[in-house]
């Protein structure tokens, strides 16, 4: 339930000239409602393609002809505020100094869905310029109406309206507003002019970031706030309950002020962290042994009892496409569990109820609005009592959707009735938490003519939604299942979804088909892209990282495609070595050519674009949360290897947009897809093995090398 | 253990914090000195995140008891630096090369550099990678971090 526009436009002053965006409807991709994400279950999902249905961002022109404009996605180094400051700067013609970005505050912003599946730049950025531009021809006309003057003589200039071929502004638009919302229908695929493409304006935080001048939650700080944590659980989260605890040794602590069973977790909160830290280390806590097998064969359990959850497509006729082609072939790729692993963990800080009957939660979060519901719900307060207030975040990759420490401090704060800052400690970032990336068992199998035409693909998936499996290549005949077995580890959403496992499986494939073709990978994809833009990427990569030129002994290169959220297209190359003797892979260089449409800021696009490829390496070499059927044996990042500077290669990137008008889309999440089945393609091309299971880690390089 | 009066020397000035000696410096410097640009991380001295200069070497505050700390030692925090408006080179070269997405990483980056740089002024890229190799950064902005580091040395 979001702010209505009457509570909205009282806390205006009711002056001004406001402006409240709507999306139209029918140029939604998608239209769900906000209870489509879980808010109780402790498995968060995520709908990338959530559109409001009610009204979306505000635009406000107050007193002194300052612009403001609120939404409630948040900042999560995505640069999400940096583009609007430069959708709105320019699109009203304004200075830096005149716009104030309000993102993610509850009581000031709109609802306008979570901030992730590398849409906010496409539907608030472009929701934001669409209105913009009608913004200009509104005040114009408002003017002259006001003046007694035709609308022809008039022109939009800087906040205000002036008389053509005259210097001066007749009217500011705030005095041209009775403080009642002015509803703008909004296309959020809305045409980006050509002038707005390449605003290369630094990033608007760029200076509080280098000088730690930027707050994120853990760097608030009042008067009489308490410090709180969470003890750690032996088991996985799922699979186990406090059985008997004793407390005493913690309580006694000086500095402590509580230390208790808060919904069958442990709770120390005293007056620093250090207090906190060294109760939790006296606790003395009994869980009960869970009742699976300790043995976790990811394999077997995925498949064991697993139940068709949706045919994802269907297409033709697969098993006659398949009796009828000249080669088929069926091959199991595998995935591991994966953490987020964002530098900053999740935090919150929340207040007890005040005075006033409402309480203040401030927390690292991809969804405030998600946020304050999972308040309100577990403390049984209303919902206008509960204010949240997202902070930048410090890393969220989906991970900060699923985020509960907000409900938890809330909860902290009114048992000790004081301010309490909650950090969860790296363990807990770890192994409190239950969900991952998922690991995904996939079959696969696709029949080929003799001259290199895919006939039919049918894909069995196990644990994953298989997002994207068809959009790549053209297939007459496709059979795409999902299966779900009841599987004792969470899953939530994460950088690249499941186009990141399935992405993996079908580029893998693609290669060891052209392998039995007898035919070159880069040419048998271009012989079977969906899209002929695809054909310029590939090339382009081609003849970026070489491809056909000399290579090294056991250097190799590989390609993966993706495409993404509709209409994002994308190739990555890459070129490794393979050390025979240590077994470890090194990514030499990565050549990436993408067609996203205009590209706002290209330095945010290209900083973007190297982390995604740079969490493809992680993937595709050495992340993975190691599970027993207990237990979560990764607690650090000694354990969970996230790619390092020396892991890094060099990454060109080229950006397909000649025709600088179109929509904007997104590239967040875009480069880790590709990368993984790049990485696999490459090593396969450089000593001939082909790893059907990621991570790569040098110990299986060297035993597949035997 | 208790509470005992000591003395830091941060970013030149002297602090007086009333403190637990086997603290680690990093709750000091965000909790009572209100330098939070020093981020908790891992407290495990692994990703780097709440780096400061101790005697001008970069150095994982949260592995640093705050009794090592006040013994005379010259403390720099990411605040020492410089600030809005008055940046150093460094931190300014971050911006100019957009080294950051979150920037949650990105004060002990620089100061793991700046440790770097006036140790060795003119640093290979394999130098620059070796000193920095710690310090992660999951927004993976580490290319953009080496190219910023690059442009600040002399003679570059």
């Amino acid at each position: 339930m979001s702010m209505t526009r009457r509570q909205f436009l009282a806390s205006l002053g009711g002056t001004g000239l406001v402006y409240a965006l709507r999306f139209v409807p029918e140029a939604s991709a998608k239209t769900v409602s906000y209870g489509a994400i879980p808010v109780e279950n402790d498995t968060p999902g995520c709908t990338a393609e959530y559109i409001p249905v009610d009204y979306s961002e505000w635009i406000v022109f107050g007193p002194d002809n300052q612009v403001s404009v609120f939404t409630g996605r948040t900042e999560l180094g995505q640069g999400l505020k940096t583009v609007i400051t430069a959708i709105v700067t320019q699109g009203l013609d304004i200075t830096q100094d005149q716009l104030t970005v309000v993102q993610g505050d509850t009581d000031l912003c709109p609802d306008d869905g979570p901030t992730s599946g590398s849409a906010a730049t496409r539907h608030v950025g472009m929701g934001f310029w669409d209105a913009c531009q009608k913004i200009r021809g509104d005040v114009v006309r408002r003017a002259a109406d006001s003046l007694g003057i035709s609308s022809e003589h008039l022109e939009y200039r800087s906040g205000g309206v002036g008389r053509k071929g005259e210097a001066g502004t007749l009217a500011y638009a705030y005095e041209l507003g009775s403080g009642e919302a002015v509803i703008l229908d909004i296309n959020p695929k809305a045409i980006l002019n050509e002038q707005y493409v390449d605003i290369e304006i630094p990033n608007v935080n760029g200076e509080k970031i280098v000088s730690g001048e930027l707050k994120y939650v853990g760097d608030l700080q009042m008067p009489g706030l308490l410090y709180a944590g969470w003890l750690t659980q032996p088991y996985h989260p799922r699979l186990t309950r406090l059985q008997s605890v004793n407390m005493d040794n913690a309580r006694a602590l000086p500095g402590i002020k509580c230390v208790e069973v808060v919904d069958g977790r442990v709770a120390a909160i005293g007056q620093r962290c250090s207090d906190v830290v060294k109760a939790l280390n006296l606790v003395k806590a009994d869980w009960t042994l869970p009742k699976r097998s300790k043995e976790l064969r990811v394999e077997e359990e995925a498949r064991a009892g697993a139940q068709l959850e949706v045919v994802k497509e269907e297409k033709g006729n697969v098993e006659a496409g398949l009796a009828s082609s000249d080669i088929v072939l069926t091959e199991t790729y595998t995935t591991q569990y994966a953490a987020h692993a964002q530098i900053e963990t999740d935090a919150a800080v929340a207040t007890p109820i005040g005075p006033d009957g409402r309480i203040t939660v401030w927390v690292s979060s991809q969804y405030p609005y998600l946020d304050r519901e999972r308040v309100f719900k577990y403390l049984r307060m209303e919902p206008s009592d509960v204010h949240v207030i997202a902070m930048p975040v410090g890393g969220g990759f989906g991970g900060k959707i699923g985020n509960l420490s907000g409900r938890e401090a809330a909860k902290l704060a009114g048992m000790v009735n004081a301010p309490v800052k909650l950090i969860y400690s790296r363990r807990n970032q770890f192994q409190l938490i239950s969900f991952f990336k998922a690991a995904v068992v996939i079959d696969i199998t696709t029949g080929v003519s003799a001259d290199g035409r895919i006939i039919a693909r049918k894909i069995d998936s196990f644990q994953d939604e298989t997002d994207g499996t068809t959009e790549t290549y053209v297939i007459p005949n496709v059979l795409t299942r999902v299966y779900m077995a009841p599987w004792p580890f969470g899953r939530c959403a994460s950088r690249g979804t499941s186009y990141v496992q399935t992405c993996f499986a079908i580029e893998s494939h693609m290669d060891m088909v052209a392998h039995r073709l007898g035919m070159d990978p880069f040419e048998f994809r271009r012989k079977n892209v969906q899209y002929p833009a695809f054909l310029n990427l590939i090339d382009a990569c081609a003849e970026m990282i070489g491809y056909g030129g000399a290579l090294n002994t056991d250097e190799g290169i590989g390609m993966g495609l993706v495409r993404h959220g509709g209409a994002q297209l994308g190739v990555i190359a890459a070129k490794v070595a393979v050390d025979r003797n240590s077994g470890k892979i090194t990514v030499k260089h990565v050549c990436v050519a993408f067609d996203i449409g205009p590209v706002i800021s290209r330095r945010t696009a290209t900083v973007t674009i190297r982390g995604g490829v740079a969490w493809g390496i992680g993937y595709a070499l050495s992340e993975e949360i190691k599970l027993d059927g207990h237990h979560t044996e990764t607690g650090y990042f000694s354990q969970y290897k996230i790619a390092r500077f020396s892991d890094m290669p060099p990454i060109d990137i080229q950006f397909f947009d000649d025709h600088h008008i179109g929509s904007v889309r997104g590239c967040g999440e875009m480069p880790v897809i590709p990368t993984i089945g790049a990485i696999a393609n490459a090593v396969y091309n450089a000593v001939g093995v082909r790893f059907y299971s990621t991570p790569m880690t040098p110990d299986r390089v060297k035993q597949a090398l035997g | 253990m208790s509470k005992k009066n000591v003395i830091l020397k941060v970013n030149g000035e002297m602090r007086q914090v009333l403190v637990e000696l086997d603290e680690p410096l990093l709750w000091v410097l965000r909790d009572d000195l209100g330098l939070t640009g020093t981020k908790f991380g891992c407290g495990t001295g692994e990703c780097g995140a709440c780096s400061v200069l101790i005697n001008g070497e970069a150095r994982r505050s949260c592995r640093v008891p705050v009794a090592y700390a006040a013994a005379g030692q010259e403390i720099v925090t990411i605040e020492g630096l410089g600030s809005s408006g008055n940046l150093s080179p460094l931190q300014q070269a971050f911006i100019d090369h957009t080294a950051f997405c979150c920037g949650f990483c990105t004060p002990g980056m620089i100061i793991t550099a700046t440790g770097l740089l006036a140790k060795n002024p003119q640093p290979t890229r394999e130098e620059i990678i070796e000193a920095m190799d710690n310090n992660l950064c999951r927004c993976g902005s580490y290319n953009n971090i080496i190219e910023a580091i690059e442009s600040v040395i002399e003679g570059s």
